[in-house]
């Protein structure tokens, strides 16, 4: 019943059907918990993965750090320290990834969300 | 190749991309609108909620009403509360409470009776001495704990209902109730029972991270996954011994490493013997108690971990409810509803039986 042409117009198509599950499972999955300290104390989390729209946030400080929340990725935006190796560590997007200011005494982490449902629930975990 | 064919090709390829896509947008956004998740402080700890279903946002909301009202009942931090007032009238007059803490309380009796006192809902006198729940607690004077033991007795508490409502009464003064080993079990009850009313298909609720409500079934059908804390990791990176699937119900977890403070290079935790005035030392370290009610569950682990493996393992039976026993040198042993649900985690820690 097919020819082998017939496959040319159908494999892409099966391509890009695979490509639109791929974006939106990396899509959900992408980004863990954004974890911003300043002097070593934590000042807010935020999940990435829950993240909607682009927002600039006013971190403050001497250095008058700002950083830049997106889906999936946060990253320094601002800082007015001398070396800016806080703004060109660009994007972080994965569980692990850290940037620091380290004038502006600012970092952010990213860690994994709690158990990414590997349970349900937690007993014992003292709050 | 002829065109019709090519064109009918070309449709077909089309609609599989439009399924694909719309199967992609259902898995998730279907799933992601149907869980709802959330935190919020209620009973002096940390509640959090997952909850799925059309109603679920709904649901943990009712829920954390109903955990608030409850607070409202039955913290004895609070002078207006039930037992706040309650324990002012200690030893005047007894007390007009709320059906829901009359109910509170006849369970908390009921486990202090079959307990033998191991657990005793009139522990305020000793627990506040000893202050975890403060910022400063500290080891007490021997003789303070010597005065105040006469004054913890729950056969000293009486809780009547009749016509007219119920009433509770402490015979002496100094007597005092701490709902602290039962409460969070109790807004676990709380949680659940919202959930059911509100129509959520299914749901967990974390009290304080000691007490745990399932509700339902879950979308897939697989049982609940639920990890119990290694009692011997440290505070700043717990990791799991071992996990539970449960299909309903409710799980309490009474560990030493809740609440302790180190006074003199030796360690308190807060697990405190009625009896004694001091925290239990039998060389039991967590005491994990599953049962289908939140209240129970939560009495029974803190009965269970001040009577020892042997005597908590025959309350249990009692109640015909279910639990994990940990000791200090890493054993444990799991009572015989639970041997096929239970998996250990950690190699170091050894099943015995």
């Amino acid at each position: 019943m097919f020819e082998k042409k017939d496959l040319l117009i159908i494999v892409p198509f099966l391509i890009i059907a695979a490509g639109i599950f791929a974006w939106f499972n990396l899509r959900s999955s992408a980004g863990g918990i954004a974890v911003v300290e300043k002097s070593g104390v934590e000042i807010c989390r935020i999940d990435l993965s829950k993240q909607t729209k682009t927002e600039i946030l006013d971190i403050g400080g001497d250095m008058h750090i700002k950083l830049k929340v997106e889906p999936g990725a946060i990253s320094f935006y601002h800082s007015d320290c001398p070396d800016q190796i806080c703004v060109r560590t660009g994007k972080l997007t994965k569980p692990g990834q850290t940037a620091v200011c380290v004038p502006g005494k600012v970092s952010v982490r990213i860690i994994q969300r709690s158990g990414e449902k590997k349970y349900d629930g937690y007993t014992g975990w003292h709050q | 190749m002829n065109r019709r064919k090519t064109v009918a090709i070309v449709l077909f390829a089309i609609l599989i991309l439009i399924l694909a896509a719309l199967i992609a947008i259902w898995t998730h956004f279907g799933q992601r609108e149907k869980r709802y998740e959330c935190t919020n402080y209620a009973m002096g700890t940390y509640i959090q909620q997952t909850v799925y279903g059309k109603k679920a946002q709904e649901a943990a909301k009712e829920a954390a009403v109903k955990i608030q009202e409850l607070e409202n009942l039955i913290s004895w931090r609070k002078n207006d509360s039930d037992i706040g007032r309650l324990n002012q009238a200690a030893g005047t007059k007894p007390a007009v409470i709320h059906e829901k803490t009359a109910a509170l309380l006849r369970t908390s009796l009921e486990i202090a009776q079959k307990s033998n006192g191991a657990y005793d809902p009139t522990i305020l006198p000793i627990s506040d001495l000893w202050g975890f729940e403060s910022d400063n607690p500290c080891v007490p004077d021997s003789k303070d704990i010597q005065k105040f033991l006469p004054d913890v007795n729950y056969k000293d508490l009486q809780v009547s209902t009749g016509s007219s409502g119920s009433t509770a009464f402490m015979k002496r003064a100094m007597m005092g109730i701490d709902l602290g080993g039962i409460g969070k079990g109790a807004a676990c009850d709380e949680a659940v029972a919202a959930y059911r009313t509100a129509g959520a298909e299914c749901g967990i609720i974390s009290a304080g991270g000691s007490s745990l409500g399932l509700f339902g079934t879950k979308a897939d059908g697989t049982p609940w996954k639920i990890a119990i804390r290694d009692p011997n990791s440290s505070d700043n990176s717990v990791t799991e011994m071992a996990e539970l699937n449960l299909d309903s119900g409710f799980v309490s977890t009474s560990g030493v490493y809740e609440k302790k403070f180190t006074q003199n290079g030796i360690t308190y935790h807060h697990l405190l013997n009625p009896k004694t005035g001091y925290p239990e030392n039998n060389g039991l370290v967590s005491v994990t108690v599953v049962t289908p009610n939140g209240a129970l569950s939560d009495g029974l682990s803190t009965a269970c971990f001040v009577l020892g493996l042997e005597k908590g393992e025959a309350l249990l039976k009692q109640y015909q409810c279910e639990g994990v026993f940990i000791d200090r040198a890493r054993n444990v042993y799991v009572t015989a509803g639970l041997k096929s649900r239970l998996k250990i985690i950690n190699s170091k820690y050894v099943i015995k039986s």
